[in-house]
């Protein structure tokens, strides 16, 4: 004799804990179907969704199908649905089934019909119909697949109203886009009916409340009391959500609010605890009077003896704290104590579920993480396994925001044990991580010197997707590998490791983006190679830097530098220095030295070093006229007027400008000063002809001289200058000179 | 039951022989007919040795005799148990599902489909290859499930393996 028919179901199950390496039970159990990120989870569940919707609209549109009933008893819902009414002909019975299938318009048709044939309708049918159009505002209520727009009696198209509809899940968004309109059918039939009741009364005062006519409905309340007549307890609690509407000041809005109350009082109707809750939820609007009248309401539904749920605890918690961005911001010094409080209260009563309270357990345990108050949080989670809490945690990207500020707490606060724990515990069966958290979850293996596991991380990171999000796993992953010296097998990990993240770098597969390489990623990178010793791989990751522009450090070259001389490999220490001086690099003179010095090298490994340093000298000879400009252009104009300086300044600018060619040359030209420089030198004639030869030099290599002259001169000036260039030009035969 | 007319008739002849050998003529011996009731070849579920390039799977390859020693069954429920009824409505329906399956998941089946019936429920265990997108598949999933429990008004359960080609046992 069992209790009920699912009391062995239930003891079995109790035995069965959750099986953290499944996915969820949903989802079918193979790998190619396992959902490994979380929008694959989401994109599973929902294409699966949309085939039982597929479904249901093809047993709904041909039922005549799936009327044949094997089953023995009868099983009432897998029977299609039947949602064209039977009666057709006009009279009661009609507009009852029309009422019980939700149909709003066809309803009020059918009563329009009915009194034209001069029928009456019982007070009761026409309360039911009251209540119907009031709670639908009006309108037919939108079903997911009905995409069809519906035709009226009167043989209008008339179009489904809300625009935006998302496979039905959304149903609730809609209705609150609705708003009531002026000539309703609700209030009209209230108007025509001949007597009224108080449900008549509540009916409408209720679907105003609902659909966003506040005052109306305090107009009708007024009339209601004018006649006499007492609302019941769920007309005051539309009143009650209300009243905030209605007034502007905080004082008066709650001044409202009491006096509502105190009538519910005087008539004797007993307030229930969803009205205390719509109480809570319109205190919220009021401003700082909240605060201090919250835990009185609390106090009075003690004493009534109503116990609160977790709506209240919502609501009282919303009191006090607001959100903000990554947590909750405490609204003043007494909020610190709500949370324990809350806590305290609820474990203390028995779970009561409320639908739509989702959000009460997200905050709680972000206030447990604003809190950094472990112990709490656990008691938070363990609520979790408490009966139907678990419903709490709402729709998955909820669910996943809990369980990352609960892991993100845990990372914080416990040692690396009982994170790694937690994570194999939560992850991936619970929720999948998002960059962030696999960030903490790095600073705590780096806190508690656990670098070791840094490579099945990444390979974790790797399969949920994260690499390629977003360039900062890999580098922060590429920079604690590169920071410490570890013995050699982890070295060696860390070095199967760095070229993972490499493939994740370079190009992926045509689906995945593919990032760029960072010069800092290319140094970590290579100092792992180098320090577990492959210094072949290490020496292809030199050879991206150049491909990809970037540059690398100075200590990354030592290090090679270091390498190379353990390996005795002279020719690979002068390739470096030769590599350092095409990214011009300071060090290369240092570099340099260090390799004369420390290595045997041949003849032409010499002279490549030699022809390194005479670059390196040009380059410092470029660097000082660099200065010598600078130091120029700080001079006032006056000083340019004097002609011989204007001569000497000129000659050393060309003399510097053939050591440097002749584009370089003419873009330093183009500071402003120095256009004035020019534009004097223009008249003289002999200046003008050197400055025609520099261009000429430079056009020689090929340069965009025209252009840059161009550039360099104002209309009037250029002309002048022009002649003369093209008078040397054609002399000598250029093309391009325009 | 082979009868020869040639040994009796071989006697009869050989009376009469002896009886016309003592007139004149001499009777030529008759050939004897054999005839015997058809016994054609099993071809059940066989597929016969060929050029030896038809990937067959196990489940093809191995023929009915085999069941219970080297396969298993493909339809599990109890109508066939003594004192039981039912086992041809749970034939036709195991053929609709079949046919269901093969045509909804068209291309997708690497072997035949498993039917089980537990309690109420019927668990269809199917094995599929890796041609489609997974989303594709659950849509497909759940689509299924769905119809079959409103045609049958009892829970139907998708039990789904995949594969990345179907698993050729030998080639025949």
């Amino acid at each position: 004799y069992f209790r009920n028919e699912l009391a062995v179901l239930q003891a079995l199950s109790s035995t069965v804990q959750r099986d953290p390496t499944a996915s969820h039970y949903r989802f079918q159990d193979d790998p190619y179907l396992t959902p490994r990120t979380a929008s694959e989870f989401k994109l599973f569940s929902l294409s699966q969704e949309s085939g039982r919707n597929a479904a249901k609209y093809i047993i709904n549109t041909y039922p005549n199908f799936f009327l044949k009933d094997y089953a023995e008893p009868h099983i009432p819902c897998l029977m299609p649905e039947s949602l064209q009414p039977k009666v057709t002909e006009v009279c009661e019975a009609g507009l009852r089934e029309l009422i019980h299938l939700r149909k709003v318009r066809s309803a009020v048709d059918m009563y329009d019909r009915l009194l034209q044939a001069g029928t009456v309708v019982s007070l009761e049918l026409t309360n039911n119909l009251l209540d119907l159009i009031c709670f639908y505002g009006d309108q037919d209520p939108v079903q997911g697949d009905q995409a069809e727009p519906e035709k009226t009696a009167e043989g209008e198209v008339v179009q489904d109203p809300a625009p935006r509809r998302k496979e039905g899940r959304f149903r609730k968004s809609d209705s609150l886009h609705r708003t009531w309109r002026k000539d309703n059918n609700a209030e009209r039939i209230f108007h025509l009916m001949p007597e009224r009741n108080e449900r008549s009364y509540g009916a409408l005062i209720r679907g105003m409340v609902k659909y966003g006519a506040h005052s109306k409905a305090f107009d009708l309340y007024t009339d209601m009391q004018n006649n006499r007549m007492a609302a019941d307890v769920h007309a005051f609690n539309a009143l009650i959500a209300a009243a905030p509407e209605v007034r502007q000041k905080y004082s008066e809005k709650w001044d409202l609010i009491a006096e509502m109350l105190k009538q519910m009082n005087k008539l004797g109707v007993r307030p229930t605890l969803l009205t205390f809750n719509t109480v809570l939820k319109s205190l919220l609007r009021c401003g700082p009077l909240s605060r201090a009248l919250v835990l009185q309401v609390l106090g009075e539904m003690k004493a009534l003896g109503i116990e609160p749920s977790l709506a209240t605890y919502y609501h009282i918690l919303v009191a006090f704290y607001r959100q903000g961005e990554w947590g909750f911001i405490p609204k003043n010094k007494y909020s610190l104590g709500m949370v324990p409080l809350c806590i305290h209260l609820y474990l203390h009563t028995p779970a009561r579920w409320e639908p739509g309270r989702s959000v009460l357990i997200v905050l709680l345990c972000l206030q447990c993480c604003s809190l950094k108050d472990l112990g709490l949080a656990y008691r938070v989670h363990s609520l979790l396994n408490v009966g139907d809490n678990w419903k709490l945690l709402g729709n998955p990207s909820r669910e996943g925001f809990y369980y990352g500020s609960l892991f993100n707490l845990v990372c914080m606060m416990e040692n690396i044990g009982v994170v790694l724990q937690w994570y194999r515990d939560l992850v991936p069966s619970l929720f999948y991580p998002n960059s962030h958290t696999m960030r903490d979850l790095l600073q705590a293996l780096d806190a508690d010197n656990r670098l070791d596991l840094i490579p099945e991380i990444w390979k974790d990171v790797k399969q949920l997707g994260l690499a390629t999000v977003s360039g900062d796993l890999a580098e922060e992953v590429l920079a604690l590998m590169a920071r410490d010296e570890h013995s050699p097998e982890i070295q060696e990990s860390f070095a199967n490791c760095a070229l993972a993240v490499k493939a994740v770098y370079g190009h992926g597969e045509q689906s995945q983006a593919t990032l760029d390489f960072t010069a800092s990623a290319l140094c970590n990178m290579a100092t792992i190679l180098l320090a577990a010793g492959r210094t072949d791989q290490a020496w292809e990751i030199l050879q991206l830097f150049k491909a990809n522009n970037r540059v690398p450090s100075e200590k990354l070259l030592d290090e090679f530098l270091n390498s190379a001389k353990s390996g005795s490999n002279s020719e690979q220490a002068v390739t470096l220095v030769q590599m350092s001086s095409s990214f011009s690099l300071p060090a290369t003179a240092r570099l340099a030295q260090r390799v004369e010095q420390e290595f045997d090298l041949s003849e032409e490994q010499k002279k490549a070093l030699q022809d390194v340093e005479a670059t390196i000298l040009s380059d410092a000879a470029r660097l000082s006229a660099q200065l010598v400009h600078e130091l120029r252009r700080q001079l006032q104009v006056a000083v340019l007027d004097a002609v011989g300086g204007v001569r000497e300044q000129f000659e050393r600018i060309h003399v510097v400008g053939r050591e440097l060619g002749g584009r370089r040359h003419l873009l330093r030209l183009e500071k402003k000063h120095r256009l004035q420089a020019v534009a004097r030198l223009v008249d003289h004639g002999d200046a003008a002809r050197q400055f025609a030869d520099a261009i000429e030099a430079g056009a020689q290599r090929g340069l965009a001289v025209d252009t840059a002259l161009q550039r360099l001169f104002g209309q009037r000036r250029g002309e002048r200058l022009c002649k003369l260039v093209l008078a040397t030009a054609v002399s000598d035969g250029l093309d391009g000179a325009r | 039951m082979a009868v020869s007319f040639g040994g009796a008739g071989l006697i009869l002849a050989n009376h009469a022989v002896a009886h016309m050998s003592r007139t004149l003529c001499a009777v030529p011996r008759a050939r004897a007919i054999h005839s015997t009731a058809v016994c054609c070849k099993h071809q059940a579920a066989r597929i016969r040795v060929g050029k030896g390039d038809k990937p067959v799977t196990y489940e093809e390859a191995h023929p009915p005799h085999h069941i219970a020693h080297r396969k298993g069954w493909l339809s599990q429920h109890t109508s066939n148990l003594d004192r039981e009824t039912g086992a041809a409505e749970r034939t036709v329906e195991d053929i609709f599902i079949r046919r269901f399956i093969f045509g909804t998941f068209h291309g997708l089946l690497a072997n035949e489909l498993v039917i089980k019936r537990r309690g109420n429920m019927l668990v269809v265990c199917a094995l599929f290859t890796q041609k489609i997108p997974a989303y594709k598949l659950y849509f497909l999933i759940g689509y299924t499930e769905t119809l079959l429990s409103y045609f049958y008004k009892c829970p139907v359960k998708m039990e789904v393996q995949t594969v990345k080609d179907k698993v050729v046992y030998k080639y025949l």
